[in-house]
């Protein structure tokens, strides 16, 4: 009974110890090792990181990037930098909050009017392509598709892509503003088939802008299948726009390729950006972070703090 | 009573003998078809598991090769290469994290659970064991994902402040520490409530034979009591193995999710059979989602064999006189 008592009394004093030492405030200590966290590998956010920094490869392989990193979703890295002193992670944007520190970037402050003025460096576009203008079976299917580019630049789609996590672009006027214009709208479309493919990053922004839209046009009915980026462009204007997985609307979570992806005038534009912000423990004195310095921490290069803060 | 009311009365008897064997009948055919039902099930999931799950090891994959059978249950690398590219997985060091931290799971909540089970059974008072039990049973009854989120909340902090303490920069606490105490927390439950009522059934005479021996209240509970309900305890055991093993929600919150191993060290990150794949279970295609399936494979034989070493020990390990 005594040994039992004494182990119970050892148990307390080390939780009794730990809560002490919970809340000493001793500064940064830059000789520690940095512990990386990363999303895994299917994330559309590690994609626009990896690309974001100049480091693709890392991008579906785990194996480039430094010894045992730690694999957490977008909030396991959030709450993990808030415990972590010596954490460094990457989360998107719309998630960040003040009991983290997000990086400034090569210089510019992640904040969504950065993102917007196009000075902050870490992000990827979400983009659409149409097909080409004539080149749909009939004349109101080409109108609905007129119709739902024109919704996605009004205050309705960007608040809906805004609730998805990503920052959408500037805008003033409303769906009831402009509606007059697309007469398409007020007719009753429920036979028409109209689809969508390309990103899979953008497929939960495309699903909900499309559920939106929806009754707002006559109740067509979407057909969503996201395959990834380049099938965007090939589905609708490139190799296979005639063939079964035709598309209408095609997306891609990056910019279109200059040589091989370039559309009829007027098919393809931005509807969102998706910004990532790399974050730290608030004790982190790092404030500023670049491309460069990122790619080294995550393939090995820099493992102490010391060598990324000064 | 006459003869013909006798023959009338012996008619109408067996009429309703007749009645009640045919409703007997009835449901006797109710619950053979329940049975089938759910034994059906078991037999559907094992057999669409194991087709998916064997689908990476004897087909080419869509041209990336098929997987090694051996390098995959004795790699150290969960996937060598680019995901959807390569076909190297190995899980050989997962299975080792799985089954060490189970064991040390079990390390802390048996004589945890068995000492609480002895106590509600045998030492506490009636009100406040009734008490108890209703705690250990809403213990019980707490769904995973819960501990999961206390674990990420509380003991990942815990464990990051207790490694400083010892000197040790950990990786934010995703530990096999902190992964140990959350299964340690939830194998609890199970191992008291099942510990309790082996105690409970241990025989009275047992017990106040060895006090009229002479033997403290203490000596009989730890000599005599405990030995008697040990193959109860060793059941409880068994149940508690289980869940550790089996438990994905909770454990990915807190393992860290490392992709080689084996991890031995407490601090160190770690991974275990279903943490692996519950990661990007939802976002991910082709053999990056079939190989899910064959670790689930491998996971059900992993514990189909604990269970049945155990069963075995428990045979060995018997049972004195209980009720």
């Amino acid at each position: 009974m005594k040994k039992i008592a004494l182990l119970g009394m050892i148990v307390i004093g080390v939780f009794g110890l730990t809560s002490c030492t919970s809340n000493k405030e001793d500064g940064f200590d830059k000789t520690k090792t940095v512990t990386v966290y990363t999303r895994d590998t299917s994330s559309g956010t590690r994609a626009g990181f990896m690309s974001g920094i100049g480091f693709n490869e890392a991008t579906e392989d785990n194996s480039v990037l430094v010894d045992r990193f730690v694999t957490k979703d977008n909030t396991g890295i959030l709450t993990a930098m808030a415990t972590d002193e010596y954490g460094i992670g990457y989360i998107s944007l719309a998630s960040l909050n003040s009991t983290v520190k997000g990086l400034s970037f090569n210089g510019v402050e992640p904040s969504i009017a950065n993102v917007i003025n196009n000075t902050y460096e870490l992000k990827r576009p979400f983009n659409y392509v149409l097909r080409e203008y004539g080149d749909y079976n009939t004349i109101e299917e080409e109108q609905i598709v007129k119709a739902f580019i024109a919704f996605l630049g009004t205050i309705d789609g960007s608040d809906i892509i805004s609730d998805k996590g990503a920052v959408s672009l500037d805008t003033n006027y409303t769906w009831d503003d402009i509606k007059g214009n697309h007469s398409i709208c007020s007719s009753d479309n429920s036979g028409i088939t109209i689809k969508f493919g390309g990103s899979d990053s953008i497929e939960k922004i495309a699903k909900a802008l499309t559920e939106s839209f929806v009754p707002k046009c006559g109740d067509f009915v979407p057909e969503h299948d996201h395959t990834g980026s380049t099938d965007g462009f090939k589905r609708t204007q490139g190799s296979e726009k005639d063939g079964d997985n035709a598309k209408h609307v095609g997306f891609a979570s990056r910019p279109f390729r200059p040589d091989s992806e370039v559309g009829a005038p007027g098919t393809q534009g931005q509807l969102a950006w998706d910004a990532i912000v790399v974050i730290v423990h608030l004790n982190n004195e790092l404030i500023d972070v670049t491309a460069l310095d990122l790619k080294s921490i995550y393939d090995g290069t820099l493992s102490i703090w010391e060598e990324v803060i000064n | 009573m006459s003869t013909i009311t006798r023959i009338l009365n012996r008619y109408k008897n067996r009429r309703t003998y007749n009645k009640k064997e045919f409703v007997d009948k009835i449901v006797r055919v109710i619950f053979m078809m329940s049975t089938i039902l759910s034994a059906s099930f078991i037999i559907i999931i094992i057999i669409f598991i194991s087709l998916k799950g064997l689908t990476p090891f004897v087909t080419s994959n869509s041209g990336i090769g098929s997987v090694n059978i051996i390098s995959f249950l004795t790699g150290n690398v969960w996937l060598t290469g680019t995901a959807f590219q390569s076909s190297l997985y190995s899980i050989g060091f997962i299975i080792v994290n799985t089954l060490f931290i189970a064991f040390l799971s079990l390390l802390i909540s048996m004589p945890v659970g068995v000492l609480t089970a002895l106590f509600i059974a045998k030492i506490a008072s009636r009100r406040i064991s009734e008490f108890l039990r209703i705690v250990v049973e809403l213990l019980a009854s707490i769904p995973s994902i819960v501990y999961g989120l206390f674990g990420s909340g509380v003991i990942l902090i815990f464990v990051y402040n207790l490694a400083e303490a010892f000197g040790i920069q950990s990786r934010g606490g995703n530990s096999v520490l902190a992964t140990v105490l959350v299964l340690a927390l939830m194998t609890l439950p199970t191992i008291t409530a099942i510990s309790e009522v082996s105690i409970r059934s241990v025989n009275k005479d047992i017990e106040q034979g060895s006090l009229a021996l002479g033997a403290t209240r203490t000596q009989t509970n730890f000599k005599v009591i405990l030995m008697s309900a040990k193959s109860g305890i060793f059941a409880s055991a068994i149940l508690g193995i289980g869940r550790a093993l089996g438990e994905a929600t909770a454990v990915s919150l807190v393992a860290g999710n490392s992709k080689s191993g084996p991890s031995l060290g407490v601090f160190d990150i770690t991974s275990t059979l279903t943490s692996t794949m519950l990661e990007g279970l939802k976002e991910t295609t082709g053999i990056d989602y079939d190989i899910r399936f064959s670790v689930g494979l491998v996971l059900m034989v992993v514990i189909l064999l604990t269970n049945l070493i155990l069963n075995y020990i428990k045979k060995k390990v018997g049972s004195i006189d209980v009720k």
